[in-house]
């Protein structure tokens, strides 16, 4: 049936004999029809349970309106939801807590997922495959799961980590039950679990970059440091960027370890956007304040994502 | 593989494929010792597996041994009951039943839809083609978290919640399944699908038969990536669903969690998430090749 692929010369020839002009249009006409009809469940999913929904957090955020009711006694408030949830010393130490975990995630993920993909990628060295697996391995677990193991490793009394620090003679923190090192550690959960996806994307990076830099870098006696900082860091700069931004929207969303071993706490430490919006809405019941925090969050992530991107624009230019 | 998937799709292949002739003198100079970069390459290995170690020794061991302070490194008198009390306290297998019904469908679902608009993303041209794309993709990066108040409203205002239809509706398609695609067609070259359709073939048929079985890379990744992510999801069902009968296995989970807070069901607490966490385990170990290489691929041009 496809004779012509065998022939790629053939193919040309074929579509000229066929091909007239009004044969052309009719052809864009049933392409226009096909397009239609293949994008349509995509566009109809999006569009109903993405776009409209994104719409609706901002309507309900101008109203006063709890769950419980039908949504035709939602009552019109303007912007005092944003303004009282601003007020909200809890919802500003989301905010805080949110920004801190966020910022400590990316801050440890990004420089390890570039130096283990470098490590794993250029020299030649047995075990990098099997690293690579390992590493990767943590990605599919589910969270619930990698909360359960951390919230094991972590255990006062029967738990590895005390015990190692036991061992050495340094009094060991209370992790997740004191509210000083409760948020700290949580950060360790995400890393876990996400290092090796982002050091595939550096390593994917890495295989872009053409092999001649380096070898004219050698001849002019680049050593280490300098390939690394002259070559192979300005030209990940895009996967960097990159990963930054997926780091940063992952880690924005954590719940599921805040939900099922500290509820936020201990004294509201591990308080984060996430949960706070879950609580807000689903146990306080305040939808319209739910649906501020909600959009508010879409908003300060789409001025951040917009920073990013233009960053990286502005320096590629 | 077939060697026409390796030749069409050089970019996706060559973190595998052995270096050219030079290889030496065009890679990155490297020069720590051997020793260094084993000792390394170990870290790597050995850190990310020490929870799934600890995991692993910590179901296995009895409550004695469990609660032991210093903790023992390895179990010693092994036992499988904290798997048999965790399937006891909680409806495990029917949560699994549950689980594989709406991640299996769930990525059914989205492998096939996305297919279908990938194919119309990397080889039909229309105006507003590109602004579209993108602004499905741009969806990937909202978190679901921003959309939950609105979402649940809708599947209740359906007579949906509580039920498997409610939890699989929005997960019918997904922005990071249709970029994948795209990513992979665009690879596909252009005379392949020309000469099939001088030949008269319809689109659909185009798609099946002509581009699917180029794509099987691309399905088993994108198949790989949605079964992982609805499986573990987990804030959306507990959002739709009430009776626990209905529950997915993570949820199951957290239920097993809440029910054995004190310390000496912890193994039980422990044993259930290693079972939680097998098949996408499995699935995994079965389809790292591929679908390491694929998550590679769209982090390129990406």
């Amino acid at each position: 049936m496809f004779a012509s692929v065998q022939s790629p010369a053939l193919a040309p020839a074929h579509r000229r004999y066929v091909g007239g002009r009004g044969m052309r249009r009719s052809r864009r006409l049933r392409q226009g029809r096909w397009a239609a009809i293949l994008l349509s469940p995509t566009m109809a999913i999006v569009v109903c349970f993405i776009f409209a929904p994104i719409g609706l957090t901002f309507w309900i955020s101008l109203h006063d309106w709890s769950m419980l009711t039908p949504i035709t006694q939602m009552k019109w408030v303007g912007l005092s939801n944003y303004r009282q949830i601003f007020d909200d010393p809890i919802f500003r130490s989301a905010l805080v807590n949110t920004a801190i975990y966020v910022g400590l995630v990316v801050a440890l993920t990004v420089p390890l997922a570039t130096m283990i993909g470098m490590l794993l990628y250029f020299p030649k060295h047995r075990g990098r495959g099997i690293a690579r697996t390992a590493l990767f391995s943590t990605y599919v677990i589910p969270t619930v799961a990698v909360a359960i193991v951390w919230g094991a490793l972590y255990g006062p009394s029967s738990g590895p980590f005390a015990a190692m620090l036991k061992a050495v003679g340094i009094p060991a923190p209370a992790f997740l039950s004191s509210p000083s090192t409760a948020l700290v550690s949580l950060v360790a959960f995400n890393i876990w679990q996400m290092l090796g996806y982002y050091t595939v994307l550096v390593i994917a990076g890495l295989t872009q970059i053409p092999g001649e830099l380096y070898e004219v870098a050698r001849v002019d006696g680049a050593g280490f440091i300098r390939q690394t900082f002259s070559i192979t860091l300005p030209l990940l700069r895009r996967t960097i960027t990159f990963v930054v931004l997926i780091a940063l929207i992952n880690a924005v969303q954590v719940f599921d370890p805040v939900y099922l071993l500290t509820q936020g706490g201990p004294i509201n430490s591990t308080n984060v956007i996430s949960y706070d919006i879950q609580r807000t809405a689903f146990q306080y019941g305040l939808a319209g304040q739910a649906s501020a925090m909600a959009f508010s969050l879409l908003v300060l992530l789409v001025a951040i994502a917009g920073i990013l991107l233009g960053l990286l624009r502005r320096r590629s230019s | 593989m077939s060697g026409l998937i390796t030749t069409s799709m050089p970019g996706a292949m060559s973190a595998k494929e052995p270096r050219p002739v030079q290889a030496a003198k065009r890679r990155h100079v490297f020069r720590f010792s051997k020793l260094f970069i084993s000792v390394a390459i170990g870290l790597v290995i050995l850190l990310p597996l020490f929870p799934l170690y600890w995991l692993v020794i910590s179901s296995l061991k009895n409550p004695q041994d469990f609660l032991k302070s210093p903790p023992t490194w390895f179990p010693a008198h092994p036992t499988i009951s904290p798997f048999k009390e965790a399937f006891n306290a909680i409806p495990f297998a029917h949560a699994f039943l549950n689980s594989f019904f709406l991640a299996g469908t769930a990525t059914i679902s989205v492998v096939v839809t996305s297919m279908m608009a990938g194919y119309v993303f990397a080889k039909y041209r229309f105006r507003g083609r590109d602004v579209l794309f993108w602004v499905i993709v741009a969806t990937m990066f909202m978190p679901p978290i921003v959309t939950l108040v609105p979402l649940y409203w809708m599947i209740s205002r359906l007579g949906l919640s509580d039920s498997y239809l409610g939890v699989l509706l929005p997960w019918l398609a997904n922005a990071f399944g249709v970029f994948l695609m795209r990513q992979f067609m665009a690879d596909v070259p252009d005379e392949l699908i020309d000469a099939a359709r001088v030949d008269g073939a319809s689109e659909l048929r185009i798609l099946w038969r002509v581009v699917a079985p180029l794509m099987r890379p691309a399905i088993v990744t994108l198949g790989v990536f949605a079964f992982v992510y609805y499986w573990n999801n987990f804030l959306w069902p507990l959002t739709v669903l009430q009776s626990s009968t209905k529950y997915p296995v993570v949820l199951a989970l957290a239920q097993l969690l809440s029910f054995n807070m004190s310390a000496q069901y912890q193994n039980v607490v422990l044993a259930g998430a290693l079972v939680a966490s097998l098949p996408t385990i499995i699935v995994f170990l079965f389809a790292q090749r591929v679908f390491v290489q694929g998550i590679a691929k769209t982090g390129v041009k990406g």
